[in-house]
């Protein structure tokens, strides 16, 4: 098993690389660069410009010059490296060393910024909005799925199915405007649009106003319009998953050990039943992260979604890369931990 | 059994949760972000007490905030020499001043940091007087204070200030989008900003061409400025962003991030305070600038601009979260009807135009009946009342009435293009007679595209829809995304029909004809565009920025026209831009004409 | 009857295999829902099929004296509209922004929601079923092998995907030379009102997850008693995939795609909401939301019709999806 781990991490790491160069590809094909504009630059300051960011450059090298600066620790005696020039991870080592890993680079599009910077204040708010969002998914989403299985087929069945149907198929783009509409400025609840938390923020992510009603005041719309679209996904697969446990064995067996419906359904069916619950929070989490764009456009919201989408359109490259690869690093991971809990859930699953 | 997989579930959890802070642990960089919070040096900087402590406020009284929104997307940057959008020249025209500023009712120049100039004999160089004791000002976490230098000295803003800004801009290493505009009038700097090699010169030979910019600090306070040629325009160029004083010290300390808050330094009538990037930006008054004619001391406390998309932002003005706000052209007709908010709202010209341009080489717009067909066949005024409904003004050319040198409908009400079904078809006739066709389904594809976006395709489906009813032709319809599309319009291959807007720069019409539609203009580039010449137009324009009759200069412009969008017909003019605005009833406010607010000139009734 | 016993091959394949599919239309048609569902699933495609027949106007026509027209039932449900909207029964859901009729137009949209829909789910139960299965199946190196290839592609944040492809396809295929592939592409994809990209840049990310769920579940029930019984046996490795795992994976997958569609169908929308989507002036949905959701507050018939529509429409994939499930489940063979 712990080899197993291992085995997979080394291989993130290959996934990794091979995003790297695939996105590298793809961004560098598609026509227009971080420097075109509409009042077109004369091909000189576009070239000095290349040139400060390596652009101009071979592809193969620009790309090594990238993977270097990601992925290769740096150490220098420079104790105050340039303020452009800074990484993830550096740590001061004794005797006046400098240890650097992880520099995504500056941004184009805002020369003042470096993708770090970025992250640090971008990502976690997407990281807030997606945590909020599960949650609210999760407690809609079972309680609708266990009722449903519980009662298949009857009435009850139809209508909890129904709402969470209902969750997954108003979209986002027209469920976050008709919120804004009746608890932003019809009822004046909430407010219309807008983050209660601002960097710096506690281990990463956690927002200083976390105890505060203006925090959550703020989350409410946003995580209930992403929330009720993944709700639905989680009460189906809850639903799917307690008929089939329902009927296997051992329930039946529970119950003829004359054990009382409730202990049957809560100790034994729903405790298995969420094996495959569980297994899909991981990617999910991943997918609501890389799915908010349109909810933070509608709402206002400073997060990594709208920042990335933008990187795109402003051929911002060392943002699209550090994106991607920061994304693929969240999936990555929890395409592990699926994989991890599917052996320690089930016995039956085993890696040779 | 089970309790034991939770628990190394959850210590895994555990361990990628530390892995996350070990991401997040602060880097030493950040610990001197966090520090700097003394200017230079190690002079104890002196607190000055901005303000009287602002009492509570009693319960029927506002907070002096106004709150304002941008277009969603954070502001690029609040460096002067870089800024090419309207957000963040807008807070740059805030945190800064330049030598002249525009009125931005009467576009008049008025003395910004100049208190005076002479014009030289040959009519091409200034020599401006700065005002003395403006400082340099700074927001140090609590409170706006002057910056001081390595001695304890406050420092003031000086002529060499603007020497050095200016040269940096056209300094060819810092990529300014807009040096261009320096290129094009200031003595000197085509040589420096597109020197040849750039790289291989030497220290000696970049600092001559350097020195040979024409713009230059007498003294402290005198600074004088050389241009290519005595053209009226010249003032505005020197009141412009990219001729700002810029703080050297801070600039060769921090490199790009000099602009940041933390450390940003400006001298305007207010003080960047706060930067959420993506999210809001904050400007509160700076007690140190002094007030003068045309840029008063601010009234209002704090600007908040909010980076929200028109839909958002005016929710928000809806929920009486904001004072100004922009009506998006969808809730145009609610806003009208609406009791409260048709008394908020003023729809005031804009600076900007909106037109078509046609690739004169590609079949079938390489036919100049063809292209005066699908301009006649645009119904113009039927667009903008029921489609755009922003009460834009339908434009018969280009240039914006209302800046210097444009014409505008009194003087000239049958220059240009008149929409006419009648003469559309007219003009079909002719073209089909020259090619020989028969029916019009023999006519090559018309191929309209424009950049992806919301308004533009509603647009092109209603103007597409017009050539279909009018001309019987079906023109496809395509969008790139921006930058793609950039690269489309300015390569070899550029479709028949395409779209640009244009906003002003500095309020006359050389930055619109010429700018825009001389070959080398950004609608009419060496490759692609227009693919248009005409020696007559470059004549014109190039005689009319000289010329010192302001009625002959009009006129000029107007020929010039004449031959853009009908005699040659190389380009669609289809409207030119208002501001749909609504205000709360309690903002004393201005309306600037140039795209820019000067809120030193707003205040708001506090009393509720 | 146990599981097992159930599942072991018997000499008289052809007429077990009926009756199990057999049972499973009788189970679906006891299920009313899905029965429903499956109808509505129906009307849409004859609804799209039959578009120029059905639909009142074409879907580009315009009235521009009409345009945010509503008609004079709409105004009942918002009562605020009638201050300042042009009211006309011409159009019997009103009309869009340009004048354009909104029932005409949603019904033309129907086409590109369907085939959405159904490129997707194609794509994604075909290729991930048999991915999947063969992954899970073979174990070891193969699946190792075909999982890791998964996992790079699954790694791609999808969206980020579909756009730089949008970007490059519309892009340098433009400009691509007549006769080759590129300019041939090119031009379906002009003919079918830009769908050929979007159907191609849903199409790779889709199958993904189909891929790792059929090869969970086959993982899980390969250890099971009736395929080691069928291994005993000396069954084909190719019969015991297809006739005794897919059975049992078919259910949990078909939840999968159905519960996908409207992800797609989304993908559609979000595509559209940033300017990816169709070529104007084709109608699709997802356009049609995000064109209106702009205008809620003032002309909410724009965006809540084809809203209405999506969500019927999902309604109607979900619990057939659902009905198929409870019906194809050998394990909830006699259940009811």
């Amino acid at each position: 098993m712990g080899r197993y781990i291992i085995q997979r991490f080394l291989w993130m790491f290959f996934v990794l690389f091979v995003i790297s160069m695939i996105t590298f590809a793809m961004m560098h094909a598609v026509p227009g660069g971080p420097f075109t504009q509409e009042k077109a630059l004369p091909p000189e300051i576009i070239a000095n410009l290349e040139k400060r960011y390596h652009l101009d450059e071979p592809y193969w090298k620009q790309y090594l010059l990238y993977i270097d600066k990601v992925m290769v620790p740096h150490i220098s005696k420079d104790a105050n490296p340039e303020m452009m020039d800074e990484a993830l991870v550096g740590i001061s080592l004794p005797g006046g060393n400098y240890l650097r890993w992880i520099n995504f680079g500056p941004s184009y599009s805002s020369r003042s910024r470096t993708v770090n910077d970025i992250f640090r204040e971008q990502l976690p708010v997407s990281i807030q909005l997606g945590i909020i969002s599960m949650a609210v998914a999760i407690t809609i989403g079972l309680p609708l799925g266990v009722i449903s299985a519980l009662k298949q087929n009857t009435i009850w069945d139809f209508l909890g199915m129904s709402v969470a149907i209902f969750g997954v198929s108003m979209p986002v783009v027209a469920m976050g405007p008709i919120l804004i509409w009746i608890f932003g400025v019809t009822l004046k609840w909430l407010p219309p649009t807008g983050w209660g938390a601002k960097p710096p923020f506690t281990l990463f992510f956690i927002p200083n106003t976390i105890g505060s009603w203006d925090f959550w005041k703020h989350t409410l719309m946003p995580a209930f319009a992403v929330g009720t679209g993944y709700s639905a996904i989680i009460a189906r697969l809850t639903r799917a998953s307690l008929l089939q446990v329902i009927h296997e064995d051992y329930i039946r067996t529970a119950r003829a050990k004359g054990l009382s419906e409730r202990v049957v359904t809560t100790r034994h069916a729903l405790r298995n039943a969420l094996i495959p619950v569980v297994t899909i929070l991981g990617p999910m989490f991943a997918g609501v992260l890389t799915g908010l764009f349109v909810v933070e456009q509608v709402f206002g919201i400073p997060g990594m979604g709208k920042y990335f989408i933008t990187s795109i359109t402003n051929r911002d490259y060392p943002v699209i890369m550090g994106a991607v690869l920061m994304y693929a690093f969240f999936l990555v991971v929890s395409n592990v931990f699926v994989d991890i809990t599917y052996a320690w859930l089930d016995p039956r699953i085993r890696y040779d | 059994m089970y309790s034991k997989k939770w628990t190394v579930i959850l210590g895994a959890l555990m361990v990628v949760s530390m892995l996350l802070s070990a991401c997040a642990t602060p880097t030493p960089e950040e610990v001197i972000i966090e520090v700097t919070k003394i200017v230079e040096g190690e002079t104890v900087v002196e607190q000055v007490v901005v303000t009287a402590t602002p009492e509570p406020p009693a319960a029927e009284m506002r907070d002096n905030v106004l709150h304002v929104s941008f277009g969603p997307g954070d502001v690029p940057t609040l460096d002067p020499s870089l800024g090419t959008d309207t957000s963040s020249i807008q807070v740059v025209e805030e945190i800064t001043v330049g030598l002249v500023r525009l009125h931005e009712e009467t576009l008049a120049i008025e003395p910004g940091m100049a208190e005076s100039w002479d014009l030289s004999d040959d009519g091409k160089t200034y020599t401006f007087h700065l005002r003395e004791g403006i400082p340099w000002v700074r927001w140090n976490g609590s409170a706006v204070e002057e910056v001081l230098d390595a001695d304890g000295n406050v420092r003031y803003v000086t002529a060499h200030d603007f020497e050095y800004g200016t040269k940096r801009t056209v300094n060819p290493e810092t990529g300014s989008g807009y040096a261009y505009v320096l290129g094009m009038t200031m003595a000197g700097v085509e040589d420096y900003l597109y020197a040849e090699n750039w790289d291989e010169l030497s220290d000696e030979e970049k600092a001559e061409l350097r020195d040979g910019v024409g713009v230059k600090a007498l003294d402290d306070y005198t600074l004088e400025m050389t241009f290519l040629t005595e053209a009226a325009y010249n003032l505005n160029i020197s009141g412009m962003w990219v001729a700002r004083a810029e703080p050297q010290w801070l600039i060769e300390e921090k490199g790009d991030r000099w602009s940041e808050p933390g450390f940003n330094q400006g001298y305007g009538p207010y003080a960047l305070k706060e930067w959420v990037h993506d999210s809001t930006m904050t400007i509160v008054a700076n007690p140190f600038w002094p007030g003068i004619e045309s840029v008063p001391q601010p009234v209002i406390k704090e600007v908040q601009f909010s980076m929200l998309d028109a839909s958002a932002a005016f929710a928000e003005y809806e929920a009486g979260n904001m004072e100004v706000a922009g009506v998006p052209s969808a809730d145009i007709d609610r806003v009208k009807a609406d009791p409260t908010l048709s008394e908020e709202l003023i729809i005031a010209p804009d600076g900007c135009a909106y037109y078509y341009g046609f690739n004169t080489e590609k079949a079938p717009v390489d036919n100049v009946h063809m292209r005066r067909a699908l301009s006649y066949a645009v119904d113009r005024l039927d667009l903008v009342e029921n489609v755009t409904k922003g009460g834009q003004e339908p434009a018969q050319w280009f240039c914006r009435p209302g800046m210097a040198g444009c014409p505008t409908m009194e003087t000239h009400p049958d220059l240009g293009i008149k929409s006419s079904a009648d003469k559309a078809k007219e003009e079909l006739a002719l073209y089909m007679e020259e090619m020989g066709y028969a029916d019009v389904s023999e006519i090559p594809e018309v191929q309209l595209m424009h950049n992806t976006s919301e308004g533009h395709k509603q647009i092109a489906e209603a103007i597409a829809e017009m050539w279909h009813e009018t001309l019987g032709i079906q023109p496809t319809v395509t969008n790139q995304e921006w930058k793609v599309y950039l690269k489309t319009i300015r390569s070899e291959d550029v479709p028949a029909v395409w779209r640009l807007g244009w906003c002003l720069d500095y309020p006359d019409a050389n930055n619109f004809t010429r700018e825009v539609f001389a070959k080398g203009g950004s609608g009419n580039p060496e490759v692609g565009g227009l693919n248009w010449l005409n020696e007559d137009f470059e004549q014109i324009v190039l005689d009319a920025a000289v010329e010192p009759d302001p009625v002959k200069r009009t006129q000029m412009y107007a020929d010039a026209e004449q031959i853009l969008v009908y005699e040659d017909a190389a380009v669609l003019p289809i409207y030119w831009y208002t501001m749909v605005n609504v205000t709360k009833p309690y903002v004393n406010r201005t309306y600037s004409n140039h795209g820019h607010d000067y809120y030193e000139k707003w205040s708001l009734e506090l009393e509720k | 009857m146990t599981n097992s016993e159930m599942m072991i091959p018997e000499a008289n394949d052809q007429q077990k295999e009926r009756s199990l599919w057999m049972d499973a239309l009788y189970r679906l048609a006891q299920n009313k829902a899905s029965l429903v569902g499956g109808g509505m699933v129906i009307l849409l495609v004859l609804m799209a099929l039959f578009a120029n027949y059905i639909a009142p106007y074409s879907f580009s026509e315009q009235d521009r004296q009409l345009t945010d027209a509503v008609p004079q039932w709409v105004t009942v449900v918002f009562p605020t509209i009638k201050s300042y909207a042009e009211i006309s029964d011409k159009f019997s859901l009103g009309a869009d922004y340009v004048g354009r009729d909104i029932l005409s137009r949603l019904i033309y949209g129907a086409r590109i929601s369907l085939v959405v829909a159904f490129v997707g789910a194609v794509i994604s139960l075909f290729i991930g079923t048999v991915y999947g299965l063969t992954s899970g199946f073979f174990g070891g190196k193969v699946d190792d092998l075909m999982m890791r290839f998964v996992d790079v592609m699954y790694a791609f944040p999808s969206m980020l995907m579909i756009i730089l492809m949008m970007a490059f396809f519309r892009s340098s295929f433009a400009e691509s030379e007549p006769g080759t592939l590129s300019y041939v592409m090119n031009s379906i994809d002009q003919r079918f009102g830009g769908m050929l990209f979007i159907f191609i840049g849903i199409g790779i990310t889709a199958w993904m997850g189909t891929a790792r769920l059929a090869r969970g579940q086959v993982l899980s029930l390969r250890e099971q008693e009736f395929t080691l019984a069928a291994k005993a046996l000396g069954a084909s490795n190719s019969r015991i995939i297809f006739r005794h795992l897919l059975p049992n994976v078919l259910g949990p997958l078909i939840i999968r795609v159905t519960l996908s569609i409207p992800g797609y169908i989304s993908t559609e929308a979000f595509l559209s909401f940033i300017g990816l989507g169709v070529n104007a002036p084709t109608p699709s949905w997802g356009s049609m939301i995000s064109d209106g959701a702009v205008a809620i507050r003032t002309y909410p018939h724009q965006a809540i019709f084809p809203a209405i529509a999506l969500s019927f429409t999902m309604f109607a994939f979900n619990f057939l999806g659902d009905g198929l499930r409870d019906a194809l489940d050998p394990r909830l063979r006699g259940t009811q």
